[in-house]
This record gives C-alpha cells, structure tokens and sequence, in this order.
C-alpha cells in the first residue's frame, strides 16, 4: 500500500515477561475509519498507546505519511498530527472550553496577555466544524455533559490538526442519540480525510461506520477484512478462538437442594446496575461475565453493602444484609476488589498485615501478632506466596503475590460466600493457575463463590453457573453445562 | 543484628537520623555548658519536651490516619482557660481536670465528625475549629489570663523527687499509645486508613469511626497539654499555646511520620520532640537569640526530611 497515512510492520511489546502484542500489522489510510476490536487484554489500548507514542515499543517499525518514523513520546505524535482520545476524557474541568481547545498554545499577542476575545472567536469556529456550534466556548468545560465534552475533544484535536484519530470506546457513556450526533461528526471528518481508528464493543456501531474491521486476539491480528466480508458471527469467533485452552475443570454440580446462601431478588442501584436476581447455593460458584462498562462491580458492591440498594431484596439464611463493608465481613462475607493497586494493598503495611486487616475487624481490640504471623506462614505454603517473610512491605511484592496476599486476606476471615472482582486481572499464567485450583478446593469443601471476569474462558472453565451482564442489565442465567462461548458474548452484546 | 543491618536502620529509619542528631546536641551540649547536665535544667528541658510530646502523640496518630490537625494549639488556650474558670467556680480542681481534657475532646470529636461526615477537608476542618477554639478562649476570659494555682495546677508544675510530673505523663501515655498503635486492632487500622483509605474500607475497616477516633484522641492529648502548660505558668493565658501546632507538627515529622499517612512510629515522635525541646533549651544555655532558636528548628526539619528522602529515593531506584 503506498498511499498508506500510518503503515505498521511487527509490533512487538511486553511488559516483564508477558509478550502483548506478537507482530502486529496495521495499515490505515486517509480518510478511512477502521474499527479495533478484541477481548478485554486482547492487545488494543497497547497498540494504539504505541501509536501515540505513549508507550515504546519493544520491536517493529511504524511509517507514517510514507518516512520510517518513531515517535519518542506523546508530544512527538501530537504534532504530528496523531490525536488520541482516551475512554476517560482529559479535559480539564476547571477551565473554560476554549482554554481546554487551545491548552498550551493560547496565542498571545504582542503583551503576553491573552486575547479572550480572539480565542473565543477560534472556539466557536472549531466547534461549529463539529456540529456543536451551541456550545459556549466561556463555560467550564466540566460543566457540559459527557457527550459534549467528548465532541470538545475532538474540537480541540481539529485545532491541532489531527490526521489520525484513535477514539477509545467514544460511545461507551453516551445515549443512543448522541451517539448517532458523534458519528455524524466522524463521517464529516472522514469525508475531510482524517484517518479513524475505533475501538468499540459495540457491534452495531462498528457495522455503521467503519470501512474495515481488525480483530486483535492474545497480541496477534486475527481479522483484517473490509466491513462489507464480516459478519457478527465472524467477528465473535475472530475474538475467542483460544489461545490456550484452560484444564476442562470439572465444575462441580449443585444439588437442587443444597442449602441457600443468597438470594437477590430484582436488586438495582440507581442507574448503573440491575435488576438482577439469582440464587446462590452452597458449594456453587457463580461467574459473571459483561463488558467493561456492564455493571459487574457495582453488582459486586451492592450485595457486599458498599453500594446502597435502590431496589429488590437479598436475603440470606441468618438474615444480615449488610449496609457497609465492616458488616459484610462480620456476617461472613469475603470481597477481593477489582483494582488491586488502588482498592486492594495496604501498601506500606507488611504481608502479615494486609492478611489480617480483614479477619481482625472481627476479632477483639488486642492483637496476637504472632498468630497473625503463623496466619500469614499457612496462607504463603498454601498459595505459594514468594517474599521475604510476613515483615516485608507488600508494595515490594510483585503483582501476582500481592494478588495472591489480598486472596490470603479473603480466605482468612474464614466466608460463606466468597466475592472475587477480577481475581486474575494481571497476574500472570502459573498465579492464574494456582487461584483457579484454589477456588475450586474451596468450592468443594462447600463455600460458595461469586466471581466476575472478562475473559470469558476463565468464566466457562470455573463457573458453575454463568450470569451475564450487559448495560446494566442480566440477559443470561444458566447453569454452565453445555454452554459456548456464543451464547455468552450473544448474551454480552445483547441490546437488554 | 549485624553492622550491615545497623547501617541499613540509620539509613532507612527516620527516626534514626534524628535520634543520632539527638545524641550529637546532647553531648556537644554537655561540652559547650556546665549547666547543661544539672538536675534543674534537665527538669527544665523535660518540661519543655513534655507539652509538645504529649500532644505531640496525638497528633502523630492523626498524621498516620492521613490527616492533620491544625486545632491543637487553639485547643492548648481554650482548656488551659476552661480549666482555671471551672475549678475557680465549682472550688473543684477535679473538675477543672475533667473540663479541660472534656473541652479539647469535644473539639477533637467535633472535628472527627466534620471530617467524616461533611468531608471537609481536615486541614480547612481544623483551621477553622483552631480560629473558633481561640476565639472562644478570649470570649470567655475576655482576653484576661485566668490565676490557675490550685492543685489541678500541681500536673503541670509539681515535681515528685526531681522528676516534673508532666514528664511522667509523658512517659507513661507514650507507653500506652505505642501499645494502642502497634497491639490494638483500633491502632493498627489508623495505619491502614492512612496507608489505603479505599482499601482499608474494602478490607472492612470502618474508616469513618478510625477518623473520628484519632481526632477525638489527639483534641483530648492538646486538652490535657493545655492543662499542663497552664498548670506550668499558674496562671491560665487565652494566648497561651499560640503557634504550637508547628512545634507539635515539626516533632511528629522529625519522628519518621509520613506526612502522606501510613507510616510512622510512637516512639519517634518522641525522639522528635526531644530533639526540639533541646535544641530550644540549647539556645539558652548558649545565650544566643531566641530569634536563632526559631530558624534552626526550621533547618532542622528540612534537613531531617530532606536526608530522609534522598535515603529513600535511592533505595526505591
């Protein structure tokens, strides 16, 4: 392809051991809108953060507009005219709309004062080029809606000249209708011959306006066709076809008559979550998959009493429904949190610690630091935590023992049900392993497991039963006998 | 404990820089004054040592828990005051006591409470309580010292052989906060909330509580500091206590504590307070301008800090 804006040729990265991308090749012209799909950790932010500049690449070369080039960092991408609008805006709230378009260059005249009325003048003019002539370019931009500041930021990419635009899940937080108004935007933009990579989960989306589809699977492209050769159904077994197949673990069976742990009947919370309902049973581990977006962690948060219920009803055998964390834990429940560097280490605080906090909370006010250490000692042989020994700070642990430290944490306060919030999210494939084995001992000695996950193989393999979420919404309760991985990403994608 | 370990203690451990420093004054002062090691100064010094310890303790507990309480030298005037008017008035020293720890708790809870459950922002939070707590303090005197010398006074001024009783006070509420900070479930959890508040209330920890805890103690340990102060002086100033926070603020950083939360220890706090209360006592022994006194003390800080955080940058790199 000579007439090729941005040509990539074997791009390779890894982040310690693990390799995310294994040679990929992208190609993308002018005036062209290519749709980036792939699982949760297929390889795609990493891509196109590589793109960006924002991240170095380990091998490969990138030609953009026909000269081999590398771009050592963001700004060099930026004034090149490679424009990346991530899935979390970056406006800065607290400034006005046209500070944020014109952020960094604000064209002062000869004083070295700024001409207010001169920047306001170019606002108006790029945000009429977007549709948003109704937009006042003096307002705060954290006062406008999600929408709009979302077509602010791609005002403020036209007015660095912008001939490639990465747009990050653009729709994930917009309303039908405003996202139809971003794609009316998009199609403007092509016909003006900007280059438009998008990344969605949203196949509807991806068939309305994009000329061609890749499809990224464990670091390696897997699909690159034009949009008018693909079918859903393609694109869904471009997306799964595995990478490596996990052990057939025999997920255990429930008898009908096992006893009740949970139940929730019709629960929501105001907005992001519900209604949901399902019945959890001794012994039974429940997986629940959705998109990044779908409501799993709010779920999570709402029958561990973090989030308060707006509606519908659990109920368990003694009675508590917890109305904060502290009482959770009491009552027998045990939550790993999604985020393990934010929500989960105590960081400065030793191994020993981070596995008591929890258990202490239930205990008397004097502490037997000793048998907090001994605690500690049973959890590192049984999960094969490696460090130097229960004092060790655990910020100085690597990801997968932290995570493996915070499971320890879990299961010391001895739960009934225990709740596991991407319990392998970064870890790598021997931690996945061993924390998969454990749920399931722990399973068949009869405690009964709530966990989410995005990778919908891990969800197959472990579950016994499968909830799936979208929007918010359940579309899918079923026992995991028989079931494939197209009825659960039917069930993802489904328009509940 | 091998010298390998030693070294790798100095270097890493706050505390002990300080400590040495605190060793270095000690016996350069031992040297340079012959007055330096008589009982009446030494009994001196430990007064001094004593009020900012003291509140010294609580405030490091609120600094672990991620906070910082500005209030506690506005509280020193306020009890002291309340102290002298209640036992004046009920003929009850007892009460004087009671009213004057009663007083600086209640401000300590009031700002645990703001904190928490309007999320002011506890800097704003206490810098607010510490213009109230003044105000109140003239209001009620009307900006007249208060005498204060009866025998709720003898706290702050009494000595038992040679020793002050505000220094055993000291001693023994340091021993009891370091056991609450380091064998208590309530104690280890002001680490956790200060070290990762969101994971610490994942981890079922009740934040809220922790907050209002520590506040609670530390406006209870200025209460008390104020009823020493005064007891000291007998005679309850409204003024009195005026810029403390910086000196109470300056020991607990010169302790080890991370002004960012999580970390710290009880007892350096108290190497802390040590080291400020002689480097003041230095200065008189010395004869040299108390203007001195107030710049060094700042060096100091900057110093202890600064060596600390070059230490710890190239044990992370």
């Amino acid at each position: 392809m000579t007439d090729c804006l941005l040509s990539a040729r074997g791009i390779a990265k890894s982040f310690d051991q693990n390799r995310v991308l294994h040679g990929v090749d992208f190609d993308i012209s002018a005036g062209q809108v290519v749709a980036l799909l792939g699982e949760n950790g297929a390889g795609k932010s990493t891509f196109v953060n590589i793109l960006s500049g924002a991240l170095p690449r380990d091998g490969g070369t990138i030609r953009w507009a026909g000269a081999e080039t590398v771009f050592r960092d963001t700004r060099a991408a930026l004034d090149a005219g490679i424009i990346h609008i991530h899935q979390e805006l970056s406006l800065i709230s607290s400034l006005s709309v046209m500070e944020n378009l014109f952020i960094g260059d604000y064209m002062t005249g000869k004083s070295g004062l700024i001409d207010r009325k001169a920047l306001a003048a170019k606002a108006r003019e790029l945000l009429a080029r977007v549709g948003a002539a109704h937009i006042d370019p003096r307002v705060e931009a954290g006062s406008l809606s999600t929408a709009e500041q979302q077509i602010v930021e791609i005002a403020k990419a036209l007015a660095r000249n912008a001939r490639l635009l990465i747009l990050d899940e653009p729709t994930a937080s917009l309303t039908p209708h405003e996202a139809e108004a971003l794609f009316a935007i998009v199609r403007d933009l092509r016909a003006n011959g900007v280059a438009i990579i998008f990344i969605s989960h949203r196949f509807d989306e991806v068939f309305m306006i994009s000329d061609r589809v890749v499809v990224l699977r464990d670091g390696r492209v897997v699909g690159d066709r034009p949009v008018a050769e693909t079918t859903r159904a393609g694109i869904i077994a471009d997306m799964t076809g595995r990478a490596f197949t996990f052990d057939a673990l025999d997920a255990p069976d429930i008898a009908a008559d096992a006893p009740i742990r949970l139940k929730a009947e019709a629960i929501a919370d105001k907005g992001r979550v519900g209604p949901v309902s399902f019945t959890l049973r001794k012994g039974e581990i429940l997986g629940i998959f959705g998109l990044v977006g779908a409501g799993r962690t709010e779920l999570l948060e709402l029958l561990c009493g973090i989030r308060p219920l707006a509606a519908g009803t659990i109920s368990r055998p003694d009675g508590v429904v917890p109305a904060n964390s502290t009482e959770a834990w009491r009552s027998g429940l045990a939550l790993l949190p999604e985020g393990r560097k934010t929500n989960g280490i105590l960081p400065s605080l030793s191994l020993a610690e981070n596995v008591a906090v929890a258990k202490r909370q239930k205990s008397g006010g004097i502490l037997d630091l000793g048998a907090e250490k001994s605690l500690f000692a049973k959890f590192r042989d049984a999960l094969g935590i490696v460090s130097e020994g229960p004092d060790q700070p655990i910020r100085r642990l690597s990801g997968g023992n932290q995570q493996k430290v915070i499971f320890a944490r879990c299961l010391a306060s001895e739960p009934d049900i225990l709740f596991l919030d991407e319990p392998t999210h970064g870890v790598d494939v021997r931690t996945k392993a061993d924390i998969y084995k454990q749920i399931q001992d722990l399973a068949k000695k009869g405690m009964s497991v709530i966990f989410v996950s995005s990778e919908l193989p891990e969800v197959l393999a472990l579950a016994s039963t499968v909830m799936v979420l979208s929007r918010g919404r359940q579309t899918l309760l079923a026992p995991n006998q028989g079931m494939t991985e197209n009825d659960v990403l039917t069930a993802a994608f489904a328009q509940a | 404990m091998t010298a390998a370990t030693v070294v790798r203690f100095v270097r890493t451990r706050r505390e002990a820089t300080v400590l040495a420093m605190l060793i270095l004054v000690f016996i350069g002062l031992t040297f340079a004054s012959e007055f330096f090691l008589t009982g009446r100064n030494l009994s001196n010094v430990s007064r001094q040592i004593s009020v900012v310890g003291i509140v010294a303790l609580g405030q490091a507990l609120v600094i672990i828990a991620g906070g910082i309480d500005l209030s506690v030298g506005s509280v020193i005037g306020l009890s002291a005051v309340t102290s002298a008017i209640v036992s004046a008035t009920t003929g009850m020293p007892s009460l004087g006591i009671a009213g004057a720890i009663g007083i600086g708790m209640a401000i300590g809870f009031a700002n645990g409470v703001l904190i928490t459950k309007l999320r002011i922002n506890p800097f704003i939070t206490t810098l607010g309580t510490l213009s109230i707590a003044r105000g109140a303090a003239l209001l009620i005197t009307n900006g007249n010292p208060q005498r204060f010398d009866n025998w709720a006074a003898f706290l702050g001024y009494g000595k038992i052989g040679d020793v002050p009783v505000q220094f055993i006070l000291l001693v023994v509420l340091t021993i009891l906060v370091w056991l609450f900070a380091t064998r208590t479930r309530w104690g280890r959890n002001v680490y956790a909330v200060g070290d990762n508040a969101r994971a610490a209330r994942l981890a079922g920890i009740d934040v809220a509580r922790t907050r209002i805890l520590v506040f609670t103690v530390s406006g209870s340990l200025a209460g008390l500091g104020g009823l020493l102060l005064g007891g000291m002086l007998t005679n309850a100033n409204p003024n009195l206590g005026l810029g403390y926070e910086l000196d109470v603020i300056a020991a607990v950083i010169l302790g080890g504590v991370a002004l960012s939360g999580g970390r710290g220890s009880i007892g350096g706090v108290v190497i802390g307070a040590a080291l400020i209360g002689l480097l003041r006592n230095a200065f008189v022994l010395l004869n040299v301008s108390g203007y001195w006194q107030t710049i060094t003390i700042g060096l100091v800080v900057i110093l202890a800090v600064g060596a600390d955080s070059l230490n710890r940058r190239s044990e992370e790199d």
